[in-house]
């Protein structure tokens, strides 16, 4: 309807307007010929320029001023080019030679803002005022909830939303029990205060611009009912869904060891990693008043279990702090202090080839950390750890233990009924698509996933970052398909490489070449340099970008933070 | 028409009096059988009753009233009364008519916009607006637009000239001059234009179109008052000062670009960086965003730019930029170049326009600003060649100038479109679309006028005053 007044306008303001036209245009011009020009560049004009909002002065100055690049766009080029002549009058001369259409196509725009003023005030009075599109249809037909906002959760909200865009009758819910996502590659960083905490968590509202982010935890859920039962510390409610997103992510494994799990330190979250190094700090400080040697040894001794990932890469943080506050505690020595890594493995670092993994646990070893291999973690208490090394038992004197031995897929899992299909870790089986099979609308990725590995039949996706960033991209894709009645796709993503960094200048990096099953290996200040701009180019933000960037600049200047923020 | 009556007791002896200062300057004291002074009468008249609305300070109607006289002096001296010496004499005639366009933008326009401004200013809204920040921070972007312009000075000689002024003809007397002039009109700028410019690129246009209109009123006019030398607004005049409107057009850049950067920075500390006032996104993320955007946007524009440079053979030379010859070469620098500019654009004009018909308009004057920018200032001088500002350069470069123009309607169009696509998504929360809302140039503001003049005088002044016809530039 708009559209129609604004070509009816358009072509009466045009019509009135092309004897201005007529007059510039060289004799022998065909009348037709301008009027159909006015007619049309008025259409145009009546688009551009909406003339019911604007004042007379407004619309003159405007038109008068398009009616410059209209003289260089038609006269200039068009009109030569169509005429055959091969180049556009674009020289000096040439335009000299036009100057009177330029004239022309001034005056022309110039009345053509009085024109459509008047003429859009006269259809106002007609027809009344231009009808207000309506506002887009704020019925909600499909409601999408993600439980979980790592990785995989937010991930997926956020190729939701490019999926969908403005469509409003999509409603896109995510449940977190935390508002940020956390960064988790730079966590040793911060446990090692070289980092600010909140520097490598991005608030999950900042970033997801129309997800709806509930902090909650999610308590049970009912696929018949199609609901979810949430709760926050008074409130419990629940939420209804068509598809559901089951993004929950892993918490620690302790195997059953009551007093790890009472005892030890958890480093999954940001809490956890200010806790090591408030401990670390806090330790120091006992020991550096402790007058007993053994019992300041036992203080200055932390004990990490597990030398995955996050194992290796937390002892070679704290090992570079706590190396590095002795010049703040002039009363302890490198002797009383010991970081000790508790591996049931024969070697470090699984997820890397071997001479990556030697290469890392050489350099550790060099720069102090002390490795504890195929030992296996039985008991702990206030003052020690209990292992059994190579089948023998023993204990290490040791006031603090930090436990990244161990996850299992999120306890809320357990709750589904037994139509879902779970391995003995308690993940959900999906299909390629990554849907649950037999139950529609249902989809799970991440670390409670078990997700086919196209590439390699018979295998499983390994619960990383980098998949559950691809997964998430999947599943965005194939709940618009299924919303839109279009076929799904299958996930397949072959993994880039592995990077850990295990101390200053220390890094390790396996890095696939495409299109082969080749991988290349790095080791050293090149890998540590990889290792900082890849994570950086990852860490989701320009403003955190900068903040870790100014972090890591601060460091080449003045040591490392040592003020204790909680007892 | 009761609350008109002060401001049309005003305009219309201000009308009358430019008419007689136009008739004692010695130009035919008629139009159409009409006494100047009383179309000086009926122009400003008129113009309250077409503009009393819109100017709201005597730097919105200043550009009005120019807009209007250019308007004005389109309509009768180069199009009724050229016309009537027939179509293939009226460039001539329109050439011949110069000087009123000098003297309708200095007597007419220019004065009956700023009373009407001033007046306006009493019932305008309490728009924040602070005299010491318009004068210090518009005086030091003068400092730097006189650097720019100096240099083109040097080169021509033109110092001792100035300092004619002063009654000598030492050359440093010269400079002092020229500095204390830049300073004044770059202060002026702060003064009239504080409101109004919002961004950097609206500024850069305030400037552009500041420093067009100074040329009018400076090497034109006051300058040979100042000499004791009689007024010369001929078009052959205006030919032989087409360095110097280039001069002015780059240093009116220059100023309108330092000004928004301090400016912005003064707001910046004293204003935005107040938690209270903060937006969705910080200025880094949204530079950043306009950047990219830029860059997209701006390959639409840099291919159509490069059909222009294929047919005019100039892509040889832009390969000279990187020591080359191959027009392939010189396809890639190019589209690097737009790349960069588009980039800047980017930055430069977001939330400058919400319309199609706006962004054309802002990316037409960008185009024009790089036409300055580019062939006649840092081409030559990335070549190492002397600065081309002059009539026979302005003439070869015009083929560029529309390439330029095309190339900034295009990007603009591309990138409100790429704006819009990332605003769907805002405008779902109604607190996010007012917020972002209030972020877009309102209607109201004389960005119209400015658009008319500054493309308008644009396109007119090479054409009119360039010297020879053949193609080429880049």
């Amino acid at each position: 309807m708009n559209d129609m007044r604004k070509i009816v306008l358009g072509s009466v303001a045009g019509f009135a307007a092309f004897p201005l036209l007529l007059v510039a245009a060289s004799a022998g011009r065909p009348v037709w010929e301008v009027l159909l020009v006015s007619v049309l560049a008025g259409i145009a004009l009546a688009f551009v320029f909406n003339a019911s909002n604007r004042s007379i002065a407004n619309t003159i100055m405007s038109g008068g001023a398009i009616g410059v690049p209209l003289w260089a766009l038609i006269h200039v080029v068009a009109v030569p080019l169509l005429q055959g002549m091969g180049t556009p009058l674009w020289s000096a001369d040439g335009m000299r030679g036009l100057f009177p259409l330029l004239v022309g196509w001034v005056l022309w725009g110039a009345a053509m803002g009085v024109l459509l003023r008047l003429a859009t005030g006269v259809a106002t009075r007609i027809l009344g005022p231009e009808p207000i599109r309506a506002p887009a249809n704020r019925e909600i037909k499909t409601r999408i909830l993600i439980l979980g906002g790592g990785f995989a959760g937010m991930s997926t909200a956020s190729h939701l939303e490019e999926e969908f865009g403005a469509d409003t009758s999509v409603e896109i819910t995510l449940v977190s029990e935390n508002n940020a996502l956390l960064f988790t590659p730079m966590l040793a960083e911060v446990a090692a205060s070289s980092l600010e905490p909140t520097h490598i968590s991005t608030p999950l509202r900042t970033s997801l611009r129309r997800t709806n982010v509930i902090r909650a935890t999610a308590t049970s859920i009912d696929l018949d009912a199609k609901s979810v039962g949430v709760s926050d510390a008074r409130n419990q409610w629940s939420l209804p869904f068509d598809h559901l997103v089951l993004a929950l992510g892993s918490v620690s494994n302790y195997l059953g060891m009551k007093n790890v799990e009472q005892r030890a330190y958890d480093f999954k979250s940001i809490s956890d990693a200010m806790h090591i190094r408030n401990r670390v700090i806090d330790m120091f400080e006992r020991a550096n008043r402790e007058s007993d040697p053994a019992q300041r040894k036992a203080m200055l001794t932390f004990v990490i279990a597990g030398a995955g990932f996050a194992g290796a890469e937390l002892a070679g943080g704290l090992n570079d702090f706590t190396r590095g506050m002795l010049a703040d505690y002039p009363q302890l020595s490198t002797d009383d202090l010991k970081i000790v890594v508790l591996h049931p493995r024969d070697r470090i670092l699984p997820e890397l080839s071997e001479p990556l993994a030697k290469y890392a646990e050489q350099r550790m070893t060099a720069r102090g950390v002390t490795f504890m291999l195929n030992t296996r973690l039985n008991d702990c208490d206030d003052d020690s750890v209990t292992c059994t090394c190579n089948s023998q038992p023993m204990t290490i004197p040791g006031n603090t233990l930090v436990w990244t031995a161990g996850t299992t897929p999120n306890p809320l899992l357990r709750t589904l009924p037994p139509t879902v299909e779970r391995d003995k870790r308690g993940a959900v089986l999906v299909a390629n698509t990554l849907a649950v099979t037999g139950h529609p609308g249902v989809w799970s990725l991440g670390d409670c996933a078990v997700v086919p590995d196209t590439l390699n039949p018979g295998k499983t996706c390994p619960p990383t970052a980098q998949f559950a960033l691809r997964e998430a991209k999947t599943v965005a894709h194939n709940i618009k398909a299924v919303v839109s009645g279009k076929s799904m796709q299958s996930f397949r993503f072959k993994a880039l490489g592995l990077l850990a960094v295990v101390g200053h200048h220390t890094a390790c990096a396996e890095l696939s070449i495409p299109f082969t099953n080749k991988t290349i290996l790095f080791s050293g200040l090149m890998a540590w340099l990889m290792w900082r701009a890849i994570y950086l180019g990852k860490l989701p933000g320009l403003e955190r970008k900068v903040r870790v960037m100014s972090d890591w600049l601060i460091e080449l200047f003045f040591p490392r933070d040592i003020v204790q923020t909680t007892e | 028409m009761k609350p008109y009556r002060i401001p049309l007791i005003v305009c219309a002896i201000i009308g009358a009096a430019g008419g007689l200062i136009i008739m004692l300057s010695g130009l035919p004291s008629t139009l159409f059988g009409l006494p100047l002074v009383i179309w000086g009468v009926i122009f400003g008249v008129a113009f309250v009753f077409l503009d009393a609305r819109e100017a709201k300070s005597p730097g919105a109607g200043m550009l009005w009233g120019i807009a209007y006289a250019l308007l004005l002096w389109i309509a009768l001296p180069a199009g009724l009364a050229a016309r009537a010496t027939g179509q293939t004499e009226m460039f001539s005639a329109a050439r011949d008519h110069f000087p009123e366009l000098v003297a309708y933008l200095v007597c007419f326009g220019a004065p009956l916009g700023i009373a009407l401004g001033t007046l306006g200013l009493r019932r305008a809204s309490s728009e924040p607006f602070s005299l010491s920040r318009a004068v210090i921070v518009g005086g030091l972007a003068g400092i730097v637009g006189s650097w720019a312009f100096g240099r083109w000075m040097e080169q021509v000689n033109f110092f001792p000239l100035i300092a004619g002024i002063a009654g000598s003809n030492v050359r440093e007397t010269g400079i002092v001059l020229h500095y204390g002039i830049g300073i004044f009109i770059g202060a002026s700028f702060g003064a009239l234009f504080q409101r109004d410019a919002r961004g950097h690129g609206s500024s850069l246009g305030w400037g552009l179109g500041y420093g067009v209109f100074w040329w009018f009123v400076g090497p034109l006019t006051i300058l040979p008052l100042l000499l004791n030398q009689p007024l010369n607004w001929s078009a052959d005049r205006g030919a032989q000062l087409f360095g110097s409107l280039i001069g002015h057009a780059v240093y009116g850049l220059i100023v309108g670009l330092i000004y928004a950067t301090i400016d912005r920075l003064w707001l910046a500390f004293f204003r935005d960086s107040d938690p209270i006032n903060r937006q969705v996104s910080g200025v880094g993320s949204r530079g950043l965003q306009g950047i990219g955007r830029g860059i997209l946007a701006s390959m639409a524009g840099g291919l159509l730019f490069s059909l222009v440079m294929i047919a005019t053979g100039a892509l040889p030379r832009v390969a000279q930029i990187v020591g080359g010859t191959s027009p392939v070469l010189g396809f890639f620098v190019h589209l690097v170049i737009s790349a960069l500019i588009g980039a800047s654009y980017g930055v430069l004009f977001q939330y400058e326009s919400a319309t199609a018909g706006g962004s054309i308009m802002w990316g037409l004057v960008y185009g024009l600003v790089w036409w300055f920018l580019g062939p006649l200032t840092l081409f030559p001088i990335l070549l190492g060649s002397p600065l081309a500002w002059s009539a026979e350069a302005g003439g070869a470069a015009l083929p560029s100038l529309l390439g330029h123009l095309f190339y900034g309607a295009a990007t603009a169009v591309v990138f409100l479109l790429l704006e819009h696509r990332n605003a769907d998504w805002l405008l779902l929360d109604p607190r996010l679309a007012a917020r972002e809302s209030r972020m877009v140039r309102p209607l109201g503001t004389p960005a119209p006028a400015l658009w008319l003049f500054v493309i308008g005088l644009g396109v007119l002044l090479p054409v009119l005053l360039s010297v020879g016809g053949g193609p080429g530039g880049y």
